[in-house]
């Protein structure tokens, strides 16, 4: 007789995912015992954990669900649910619960995916997390420019522009940011838990300047607000009748960090000195954003308050007619260096080591990349193009052993 | 290439090299002259969603593919025992095949080393086996053969792994040679 993992398996945390898979299809528990002929009781029974699952049921609800039975019976690290940390936010803005809902569902599969991948490589995500910063009743500019200042010597970034700072947020602090495709009007998920660390989500669909900006106030949400879980609007006006201190340090901090006071001071003058009479021109103002990485809203407004340029600037460019993507045309501004992937760069490394070594099986390695076969391979071989020609004993080889060793690792 | 059963389970990474091949139905016709090839329903499902999968569903119409579901609740049972380790695919084919004492063709290095370990008599095929087993029995011109190469390669992304049996005999043909 063959043996049933399901006479072995968690039956709590499989009636947990079936009842999430569930929801996430908007199918009612009626509708879902009729799949079974089974009664409403049954299921709730089944989502409970008090009844045990036969095979087939759990083949027909997987198919009903539109998932893998791999999904529910698979050994998967166990999270807490984001949904769950939402609530709040859903109850503030009950309308923008079923909009944000599917998005905050993928970002927490994602995460779960990239843990999954850790221990299937063993290779936890390296974290390099400062202490969480106190706020409360602290200045908010002052402290959002302390904040930036602290972080960018923590990240040995000076007071230079950050280049891709979705990398360094990744890699160097250890946060999981997945680009997701969001309504318009969202620019950003925060989320934390202690056995995820700080998980961002930020909308695919957005400009890069914009993505940067995003990125930076859900970091200052990481950094300020750590328990807080988070979702933002492009436009925080819109969010908001009165717009939370917590949300006012978000937005000042992101602007300190992208632009740091004293290297756009100097950048600034140095623009004016290269002018004849010292100008400020447009020109300066478009290539100055672009090479902050900022969008020029952004910097005139930055300029404004530091009295670099009048009160009211923008307003007066916008009432002018400036056309600003025309303008960055003209001034063959080229595209900001970015990652626009949907996963983190670690978590395609370990899918497609995982993937060269056998521990996943091509099913699997297209599924952590959320595409189809064809579109994993292609990716795959990418990555493969990426992570250089070496061979499978040149890329296991120790780097720090001395030469001799190296000799007997090679004749082996 | 000498299949003992009567069916030939197709997995979802061998069967899209083969629609690359865009010699699917000829393929299927010569092997169909030994075995059965059959698909399961979650490969059907798979293939399904990915666009522009040359002569696939003619091959279903055709009957040259035939498409199978689990039939008892051992083969469910084994099923949800397999997706536990790989994917849904892969568990469904691995699950039918060994049941019925059928073969399967896979690529996939994992797949292929968990349903050994699960059915040691389990004959487990590949593209490369398929292709060369076709190219004979059809006698196809070197020319030709290096075509579907090229189109399996470039299509479907898809060379044999460094350690396959026939990785040499693949590079070799891939390469047009009119003397051959």
């Amino acid at each position: 007789m063959i043996n049933n993992i399901l006479e072995n398996i968690d039956m709590r945390q499989l009636g947990k995912l079936l009842q999430h898979a569930r929801k996430q299809r908007g199918m009612t528990q009626e509708d879902a015992a009729k799949l079974i002929d089974a009664s409403r009781t049954t299921m709730i029974a089944i989502e409970k954990g008090d009844r045990r699952l036969k095979p087939g049921e759990l083949i027909k609800l997987a198919r009903a669900y539109g998932k893998s039975v791999s999904d529910f019976v698979r050994q998967r690290p166990v999270v807490e649910a984001f949904d769950v940390q939402f609530r709040a936010m859903y109850r503030r803005n009950g309308d923008e619960e079923e909009q944000i809902k599917p998005c905050i569902f993928q970002l927490e599969e994602l995460c779960q995916n990239y843990l999954e991948l850790e221990q299937i490589m063993k290779s936890p995500l390296p974290r390099n997390y400062p202490p969480e910063y106190v706020v409360g009743g602290m200045p908010i500019e002052a402290t959002a420019e302390a904040i930036a200042n602290q972080e960018r010597q923590r990240l040995g970034l000076g007071d230079s522009p950050i280049g891709m700072l979705r990398d360094i947020l990744e890699i160097s602090v250890g946060l999981r940011i997945f680009y997701l495709p969001m309504p318009g009007k969202y620019s950003e998920i925060y989320s934390y838990n202690e056995k995820l660390g700080g998980c961002i989500g930020i909308n695919a669909f957005h400009p890069e300047e914009r993505r940067r900006w995003s990125l930076a106030h859900g970091y200052l949400h990481f950094l300020a607000h750590r328990y807080k879980a988070i979702f933002d609007f492009e436009n925080l006006k819109d969010q908001y009748q009165r717009m939370p201190e917590s949300e006012q340090l978000a937005e000042a901090f992101s602007k300190y960090f992208l632009m740091p006071t004293s290297s756009l001071l100097r950048q600034f003058n140095e623009r004016c000195q290269a002018n004849q009479g010292g100008k400020f021109t447009t020109t300066d103002l478009f290539t100055l954003a672009h090479y902050y990485g900022v969008s020029v809203i952004a910097m005139t407004l930055r300029l404004e308050e530091m009295e670099l340029l009048p009160h009211g600037k923008w307003d007066n460019l916008k009432s002018r007619g400036l056309k600003i993507r025309k303008t960055q045309q003209d001034l063959n501004l080229e595209q900001l260096p970015q990652r626009s992937d949907l996963n983190p760069v670690h978590y395609q490394y370990l899918a497609i080591e995982a993937l060269d070594q056998g521990l996943i099986t091509e099913g699997q390695f297209a599924k952590f990349l959320s595409v189809n076969r064809l579109e994993a391979r292609r990716i795959a071989e990418l990555l493969r193009e990426y992570s250089s020609e070496m061979s499978e004993e040149e890329g296991n080889l120790d780097l720090r052993q001395n030469k001799n060793d190296e000799q007997e690792v090679y004749a082996n | 290439m000498l299949i003992k059963n009567s069916h030939l389970l197709i997995d979802t990474c061998c069967l899209l090299n083969l629609c690359a091949s865009g010699e699917l139905l000829n393929i299927l016709q010569v092997i169909s002259i030994s075995v059965q090839a059959a698909i399961v329903e979650e490969v059907k499902q798979e293939l399904q969603k990915i666009e522009n999968i040359e002569h696939f569903e003619i091959a279903i119409k055709q009957n040259l593919l035939l498409i199978v579901d689990f039939q008892s609740d051992v083969e469910e049972t084994a099923f949800i025992n397999y997706a536990s380790e790989i994917d849904d695919g892969e568990a469904a084919t691995g699950a039918i095949a060994i049941n019925r004492n059928w073969a399967i063709a896979t690529d996939d290095k994992k797949a292929a080393k968990f349903l050994s370990q699960e059915s040691p008599y389990l004959q487990i095929v590949s593209t490369p086996e398929i292709i060369k087993y076709w190219s004979k029995i059809a006698n196809i011109e070197s020319s030709k053969l290096s075509n579907v190469l090229n189109e399996i390669r470039v299509k479907a992304r898809y060379c044999p792994d460094k350690n396959h049996s026939l990785k040499s005999w693949w590079e070799m043909a891939i390469i047009p040679n009119p003397l051959r």
